[in-house]
């Protein structure tokens, strides 16, 4: 318990640091009285509402009373500032914006792992087979592959109709593939239409995946492979105990704490994933509008968005911790001593 | 004891474990490793057998052959192994594994890196038992508290819930002990038990495998180093050297008669109780040999004190001692035999010689 | 029987030796495949990047390439003789594009690795050969680092470093100089998280090392000790970070050029060639998946000299 709170107290400091630097990074070069208001409005306003603008956010005020004030409407009154552009209520942009990212974060993770685990523990239990050797062949690509190089590929070999036509000696036999799913992505959520879910979220998803799967696969293979060579394993199978148990039961658990760690760090890897693949894909989501949100400065949006983000990484960084001591009894006890 | 698992009496004549001509060859990127190359004895029902060697002569590799524990890539095995006369030399894997844990057991040398750590002690026991016997989990674990009890771990019903890390080394190798006994298997390999222990420890883990052999009537393998460890706790005694049987015998009669001057060496080379502190050390001279290009003749002669070219030149066949048929030894010229003394006296002559000399050059310098 | 259960550590057979085979470190062929690849492509790119204004079979990125019907080809050329790569919407070569965006991202990508080299190497090493509160407050700051999304850190950065820029001063006199400035620094604090932590955390087990403490016990000055004892044994774990983050910023770089804020107008990147064709991907593939391969070769070829030095010194990155 004590070193739940001590993690806590650590990771909420880094939260206060990185959005108050957030805050700080966007008002940069804001320095003339209210011009922090005048670019929260946008265009040519009248001074009566820059100065009610101000007045309202405290924008005349140091940085420090700005973000106590920001904070406090964040937790007090759920208000999270307000998009004069785009005359919403940030919560609601966010709202609106937010299933999307964390659909397509989710799916990635959740995917990635139900991918990487199966192919990692096959692959160290047959390894330097040629299972192994193209899995890893494998796995190395896609850990090379980012966003922004796999999505032009999927569009081409999925989404494209392609023709193909052989010639000698298949006599101009033509192959037809892809066009299975819509160009751009539908924000069509799995519980309005399934298949229509699935269809426009497949290609976006896809992307995401296979990268993270990759970096999953490599680490617990590794991992696995160490285990495998670890005398208890081997008592394992001395005991008679079937090689799929021991495989899933007894190397599998003591193999897990890198990929875990890498759950953690994927996180913030997955945000910047998801803004390129909305992007690509149409698919407004949260990455979409903090990138036109920092472009037009919009600043209540990328302050509360970035706090946002910033907050699950926190928590799934604090899980991902507590998860080590579920996993491994001897950090639990270590942790319990502290 | 009081354990109800009794070594499965099956009471068919003949020696439990039969080996002949075993050889385990490992294929690796320097070449053919001929780790143990022609291995053959047998060992009786409830007997106590021990394999005794430096690192590298082959004595893991040969208790886990018979087991079939090692990986089948890149390992060629040979011969016969007969357990209870069945062959079990050519199984797979996966047909061994209704032997392992059940009929034979291992417990092996490091006990801090042997049972599972983020596994309880109490599932780590009654795992075999569920398997093996299809015990429900809750008989499982009752015997596996017996089974603690029987292993003279106090508070075993605690200690059930407990992980690896809370225990200590002398703790834990007698859980392995508790895990191997389970089943009440008829042959228990005790690979290095008691190495990675302290030295007060040692002796009460090899009291307690001995009394549970007795009490189980089961066969003991104990692999080791050390011919200290197999004086008290074997009926008898198999030493390898570069993958090969050097001399094998009773326990009895290998003390009283050894023949091999490796066994000599071996023995040698424990600092004895009586000797003045700061004596040197006799450690055997030189390296064990590679076992990829083993020496042409006795595999011993390149640190033999008393190798002629004889010894060098042509490989010593197995043969009984002249007293004692079931006193096998590999030498040409074992200890007390005339070759031997010759040897002796010639190299305490050319000793003498360079003492001498020594000395002499010691005057001349002054 | 003299000897029962004397001391058993007998000289000849040290303890805790187990005889079980070893197996020797086999490493699978393909790396030996790979990393000639890898050197041969990044030698080749290289080459090409620096010496493109001087090679004949290279046009100027912003040269019309025309059309078979003499007038100025606009996606008219697919891969062929006349341009290898096509041309895409603007009738450029897209290989002398891809050439042309090599040198940026190149360029970017090491540059802004030495960055993070310099300020989280040294940081990483203060952090770990100090410790106490210097080693709390590098901590923290990495933490910080790593809990803003990178990529949207980045987008911050490069964002706010240009409107800063436009109001002149020293920052926009840099962005006049040399026009991808804010772009080295914004991915050169992407890296210094993740070298601060890896340098740190050897520095830590190596301050502890018989060699360092001798120096230490001599009387060495800090700086000494870090310079002549630390410093050169930390080069292996540096160099093998530093080409797996050159792989990582490399596609950064390409994420941020996609996304709109590569290099300024006019200097061809692979991110915005991307960007620029995806939509006519139908008709004129190459446009946008030349630039891709391209991307993923170089990104892959890091990768895998990466991979080989870390399997070479043994640096297990998983936590960074």
């Amino acid at each position: 318990m004590r070193y739940f709170l001590q993690k806590l107290g650590q990771f909420s400091i880094v939260f206060f640091i990185v959005t108050f630097a957030v805050m700080i990074l966007m008002r940069l070069g804001l320095n003339a009285p209210g011009d922090p208001a005048r670019t929260l409005l946008g265009g040519t306003v009248d001074q009566e509402l820059i100065d009610a603008t101000t007045a309202k956010y405290r924008l005349d005020q140091n940085y420090f009373v700005q973000y106590f004030f920001w904070l406090k409407n964040i937790v007090v009154d759920q208000d999270m500032g307000r998009s004069v552009p785009l005359s919403t209520d940030v919560v609601d942009l966010i709202k609106s914006r937010a299933m999307t990212t964390i659909l397509l974060g989710t799916y990635a993770i959740v995917w990635g792992l139900i991918i990487a685990v199966p192919l990692a523990v096959r692959q160290a239990h047959k390894r330097d087979s040629w299972f192994d050797k193209f899995g890893s062949a494998g796995s190395f690509a896609f850990v090379s592959a980012p966003a922004v190089v796999l999505a032009p590929i999927f569009t081409l070999l999925l989404i494209k109709e392609n023709t193909i036509t052989l010639w000698w000696p298949f006599n101009d036999y033509q192959i037809t593939f892809g066009g299975w799913f819509p160009r751009i992505g539908e924000k069509i959520y799995p519980w309005q239409d399934l298949g229509a879910h699935f269809r426009n979220f497949f290609v976006p998803t896809l992307v995401l995946t296979l990268p993270i799967a990759a970096v999953f696969a490599r680490l617990l293979r590794g991992d696995m492979v160490m285990t495998l060579q670890a005398d208890f394993v081997t008592l394992a199978s001395a005991k008679g105990v079937s090689p799929r148990r021991v495989l899933w039961v007894h190397a599998l658990r003591n193999s897990l704490f890198s990929l875990l760690t890498s759950v953690g760090l994927q996180v913030s890897g997955i945000v910047g994933g998801a803004i390129v693949v909305e992007q690509f894909f149409d698919l407004d989501g949260m990455g979409t509008m903090l990138v036109s949100a920092i472009l037009s400065k919009d600043l209540f949006i990328v302050q509360s968005t970035a706090a946002v983000l910033v907050f699950s990484v926190v928590i799934v960084n604090l899980i991902v911790d507590l998860l080590y001591g579920v996993l491994d009894p001897r950090i639990r006890h270590a942790r319990a001593l502290a | 004891m009081s354990t109800q698992i009794q070594a499965s009496a099956r009471d068919i004549d003949g020696p439990l474990l039969e080996l002949e001509d075993v050889t385990t060859h490992f294929k690796t990127p320097r070449g053919v490793v001929r780790a143990v190359d022609g291995v053959s004895f047998s060992l009786d029902r409830g007997k106590a057998l021990g394999i005794v060697g430096e690192s590298g002569s082959g004595k893991t590799i040969l208790s886990r052959s018979i087991m079939g524990l090692l990986p089948p890539r890149g390992t060629i095995r040979g011969g016969s192994i007969k357990f209870e006369g069945r062959e079990i030399g050519n199984l797979d894997r996966k047909a061994m594994r209704s032997v392992w844990g059940k009929e034979m057991a291992m417990i092996f040398q490091d006990p801090m890196t042997s049972l599972n750590p983020v596994m309880k002690i109490g599932r780590q026991i009654a795992e075999p038992l569920q398997i093996h016997l299809g015990m429900t989990k809750q008989n499982a674990l009752a015997t596996a508290e017996r089974l603690l009890q029987d292993v003279r771990i106090p508070e075993a019903k605690r200690r059930l819930e407990q992980y690896p890390h809370e225990m200590s080394g002398g703790m834990r190798q007698r859980v392995m002990i508790a895990i191997a006994l389970a089943c009440g298997p008829t042959a228990l390999f005790a690979d290095e038990p008691t190495t990675a222990l302290d030295v007060t420890v040692q002796a009460q883990i090899l009291d307690l495998l001995g009394e549970q052999r007795r009490d189980r009537n089961m066969s003991l393998v104990l692999v080791t180093h050390d011919l200290g460890v197999v004086a008290g706790h074997t009926d008898e005694i198999a030493v390898m050297y570069g993958g090969k049987l050097v001399e094998k015998a009773s326990t009895k009669g290998l003390f009283a008669n050894m023949k091999m001057p490796y066994t000599e060496a071996l023995l040698n080379s424990i600092p004895k109780l009586e000797d003045r502190s700061h004596t040197r050390l006799n450690a055997i001279a030189g390296r064990p040999p590679d076992l990829v290009n083993p020496p042409k003749g006795c595999r011993f002669a390149p640190r033999c004190p008393y190798a002629v070219d004889k010894c060098v030149n042509e490989e010593p066949p197995l043969i009984a001692t002249a007293e004692d048929p079931n006193h096998l030894y590999a030498c040409w010229y074992p200890v007390g035999s005339e070759g031997y003394h010759e040897a002796k006296v010639r190299i305490a002559a050319s000793k003498h010689a360079t003492d001498a000399l020594a000395a002499t050059s010691a005057a001349g310098g002054n | 029987m003299t000897t029962t259960l004397a001391p058993t550590t007998a000289p000849s057979a040290p303890a805790a030796a187990p005889d079980a085979p070893t197996k020797g470190r086999r490493l699978p062929k393909w790396p030996g495949l790979g990393i000639v690849f890898a050197i041969t492509f990044l030698g080749g790119l290289t080459f090409l990047a620096i010496f493109a204004d001087y090679l004949s079979f290279i046009p100027y990125p912003n040269e019309k390439i025309l059309g078979p019907n003499g007038r100025p080809g606009r996606y008219d050329w697919g891969p062929s003789w006349t341009a290898w790569f096509g041309t895409d919407g603007v009738s450029a070569d897209v290989f002398s594009k891809c050439i042309y965006g090599a040198r940026t991202s190149l360029q970017v990508g090491i540059f802004a690795t030495v960055f993070g080299i310099l300020v989280g190497g040294g940081l990483g090493m203060i952090a770990g050969y100090f410790r106490g509160w210097v080693d709390r407050v590098v901590m923290i700051f990495t933490d910080c680092l790593l809990a803003l999304p990178a990529l949207l850190l980045a987008i911050i950065l490069v964002d706010r470093l240009r409107a800063q820029a436009e109001s002149g001063g020293v920052l926009g006199w840099i962005e006049e100089r040399w026009g991808i400035a804010f772009i080295v620094l914004t991915l050169g604090t992407l890296a210094v998280a993740p070298l601060a932590r890896i340098v740190r955390a050897q520095t830590l087990t190596l301050r502890e090392r018989e060699f360092v403490l001798a120096a230490r016990s001599l009387g060495a000055k800090p700086n000494r000790v870090i310079f002549r004892e630390i410093l050169p044994n930390l080069i292996p774990a540096i160099l093998t970070v530093a080409f797996t983050g050159l792989s990582v910023l490399i596609a950064a770089e390409g994420a941020l050029a996609f996304l709109g804020l590569g290099a300024e107008i006019g200097t061809p990147t692979w991110g915005k060639l991307i960007d620029e064709n995806r939509n006519k991907i139908d008709e004129f593939w190459w446009a946008t998946i030349f630039p891709c391969l391209m991307l993923f070769l170089t990104v892959l070829s890091f990768n895998i000299i990466g991979d080989r030095l870390s399997r070479r010194f043994d640096i297990r990155q998983a936590g960074v």
